[in-house]
């Protein structure tokens, strides 16, 4: 049996060889034979992995290695079908007018992922007894593209897991299908499970010892690239950590906001599963969606603009379409020095253009109307195009444009912020985690200096501007108003309030908090009572200012 | 920007230990702590020290009641507090600014 899977994987790998080949797909070759020898790497390091911490990380690189190698030869075999089939491949049109429109490609980016837990009362509270850890991570997929979040060690001290990852695909159309899937693992041993590992182990050294496999152990050992056939099939789990699928949501264009909201997760665990965690049930983020249109210019040329409705007076001006404004500049390179454009026209879903062939300018008859609606008001300007088929070509981008707005509706209304994803640090050698209390020792307790030493050692020099707590001690605080009318009026960007609610506070014990300064990017709370203090609302608002010894 | 109770917050804080006095049958610890999230902010005499946790406990969204309990238990000789003091924020910005 073994035999017969190694042929068949033989044949899968030359079969895929070929058809990149064919393709003459060089891009997605190389793809796929990086992740192959990333494949290679993870399993040699998985195989001479003695702490768990090192083992789940590698674990982790194996499995999105895995899942972007399937992915590729998906797509290399959709590629292979549509070239069979007859119609051209994906390479973009290079002449004549499409014959059905396509919208324009946007970068898609999803930010600030925030995952809350539901840990029962008694639970948090006591915070005793052996801190049962798991290891979780995010696996992101857009179209053939998969990417994966840091992983983060959870117990029962957070409230939320929290990704610092900035996760950014560049080529996502409208109609994007962004996929997340949330994986966990105990980063203890599975306690009653240890022994089924260790057993499949010993099966399947035993099976490696013969001649068959002597082939597979070697292409393990030599050097990556050799030709050889690397294992395709997912390696069994060789007394390894294992994760697990615990939730799963798809997000489309119309979860796309330039703010944070909270989208629901599909339960894929029970408690049965060793690594199952209590999770809420949602997750918060920001999706944000740049389509080209909104970033790049999309048209430019030379445009004669009227300066003043009766006058004859047309003014040669450089013309820029970028996003939803057509601007006019004195000189072409205006637009590169950032120099104020002469005029700026709107355009929006509300525009309406219109080409035409004037007599009033004899010479120059091609003209571009474009009307926008200002209230009552309804403003006109008339540009003059070089020639016919400059207006031609004019039109055609506005039309384009108009076509790219019906598509990517709400991100054309404001260009969203991007942040590029700076690169992520390599995963550190994982200390064992720590809390707050024993990274700042302070001896003498007044020794203020230790405690600049350690920040500015951890930091930098990022603490210039006073951080929001400062405020806890100066304004006074914005008490949410105490009885307020029983539906909590939630702020905009949540979209269901909490059943029951908790105080959200990030535990200080947990992954290394960010300290920057910035403020805290986390979907607002809305200003409701928790269960505990429910009572206070038939009080009023506190009168009182208590003391008591200790 | 202010600070509303209840929405997460990052500070600089200081960890101090105190080891309880025993006065009789009781341990005390020798101070008074006032306030709480029931309590009225703006009568507080004091500006000084806010108490993040204490022994592991989160004391940022307590009652008055709820944190005199968690600092007068019985079985614990030792108090871990996480305090923190806007001197603190000064005294930082100085050292990194020198």
């Amino acid at each position: 049996m073994q035999d017969r899977l190694h042929i068949l994987e033989d044949l899968n790998m030359l079969y895929i060889r070929q058809m990149a080949l064919s393709l003459e797909d060089t891009e997605l070759q190389r793809k796929l034979d990086h992740e192959i020898r990333m494949r290679e790497g993870a399993c040699k390091l998985l195989a001479a992995c003695s702490q768990r911490e090192q083992a789940l990380e590698a674990t982790k690189s194996l499995l999105v290695c895995n899942s972007r190698i399937l992915s590729y030869m998906g797509e290399l075999q959709r590629r292979k079908e549509a070239q069979v089939l007859g119609k051209t491949g994906r390479r973009p049109s290079d002449s004549g007018p499409p014959a059905e429109r396509s919208p324009c490609h946007g970068r898609v980016c999803i930010s600030d992922l925030r995952i809350p837990l539901m840990w029962k009362d008694t639970e948090y509270f006591k915070n005793k007894g052996d801190l049962h850890r798991w290891a979780v991570f995010l696996l992101l997929q857009l179209g053939e593209h998969i990417q994966d979040t840091e992983m983060i060690l959870v117990d029962r001290t957070l409230t939320d897991i929290s990704f610092q990852s900035n996760v950014l695909f560049t080529e996502a159309g409208p109609d994007f299908e962004l996929r997340l899937e949330l994986y966990g693992a105990c980063v203890e041993e599975e306690g009653a499970l240890t022994g089924a590992p260790k057993r499949l182990a010993t099966k399947l050294s035993s099976s490696l010892g013969r001649s068959s496999g002597r082939r597979v152990r070697a292409s393990l050992d030599s050097a990556g690239g050799s030709g050889s056939s690397p294992i395709l099939l997912p390696t069994p789990a060789v007394s390894g950590p294992r994760y697990h699928l615990l939730a799963h949501t798809t997000l489309t264009l119309a979860a796309v906001q330039d703010g944070f909201r909270t989208h629901d997760l599909t339960l894929a665990s029970h408690e049965e599963n060793p690594a199952w965690l209590p999770l809420y049930g949602s997750v918060c983020c920001r999706l944000a969606a740049q389509p080209l249109c909104m970033t790049q210019p999309t048209a430019s040329g030379t445009l004669r603009v009227q300066q003043a409705v009766e006058m004859q007076n047309w003014v040669r001006v450089h013309g820029v379409l970028k996003g939803t404004n057509l601007f006019c500049y004195r000189r072409p390179e205006d637009a590169d020095t950032g120099e104020e454009p002469l005029l700026t026209i709107a355009i929006n879903k509300e525009t309406r253009v219109r080409a035409g062939e004037l007599d009033q300018a004899p010479g120059r008859p091609f003209t571009l109307s474009i009307s926008n609606q200002y209230g009552d008001d309804e403003v006109t300007h008339t540009l003059q195009t070089e020639s016919r088929e400059a207006l031609q070509s004019w039109m055609e981008a506005l039309w384009q444009l108009f076509f790219d707005m019906s598509q990517w509706k709400q991100c054309c209304d404001e260009i969203m912020k991007i942040e590029t994803p700076a690169p992520r640090k390599p995963p550190q050698a994982l200390a064992k985690q720590g809390s707050l209390y024993h990274e700042m020792a302070i001896e003498p307790l007044d020794d203020i200096a230790a405690v600049t030493d350690i920040l500015t050692q951890r930091e930098g020099a990022r603490l210039e501007t006073p951080p929001p707590w400062l405020a806890m001690f100066t304004d006074q605080p914005a008490l949410p108003h105490p009885c307020s009318a029983a539906s909590v009026a939630p702020a905009p960007a949540w979209t269901q309030p909490l059943p029951w609610g908790r105080p959200r506070t990030f535990s200080l014990d947990a992954v290394p908090p960010d300290h920057s300064p910035r403020a805290r990017s986390v979907a607002p709370l809305p200003p409701q009572r928790s269960p505990r203090t429910r009572d206070l609302c038939s009080k009023g608002q506190p009168r009182t200012w208590l003391q008591s010894p200790v | 920007m202010s600070y509303i109770p209840g929405q997460p917050v990052t500070a600089v804080v200081q960890r101090v230990e105190i080891h309880k006095l025993r006065q009789g049958e009781n341990l005390i610890l020798g101070f008074s702590i006032g306030g709480g999230i029931d309590q009225d902010p703006s009568q507080n005499p004091f500006s000084e020290d806010k108490t993040d946790k204490v022994n592991g406990w989160d004391m940022t969204m307590v009652t008055h009641d709820q944190a005199r309990k968690r600092l007068t238990k019985r079985s614990e000789e030792v108090v871990r507090l996480l305090v923190t003091r806007q001197s603190l924020q000064k005294a930082v910005q100085q050292s990194m600014l020198s």
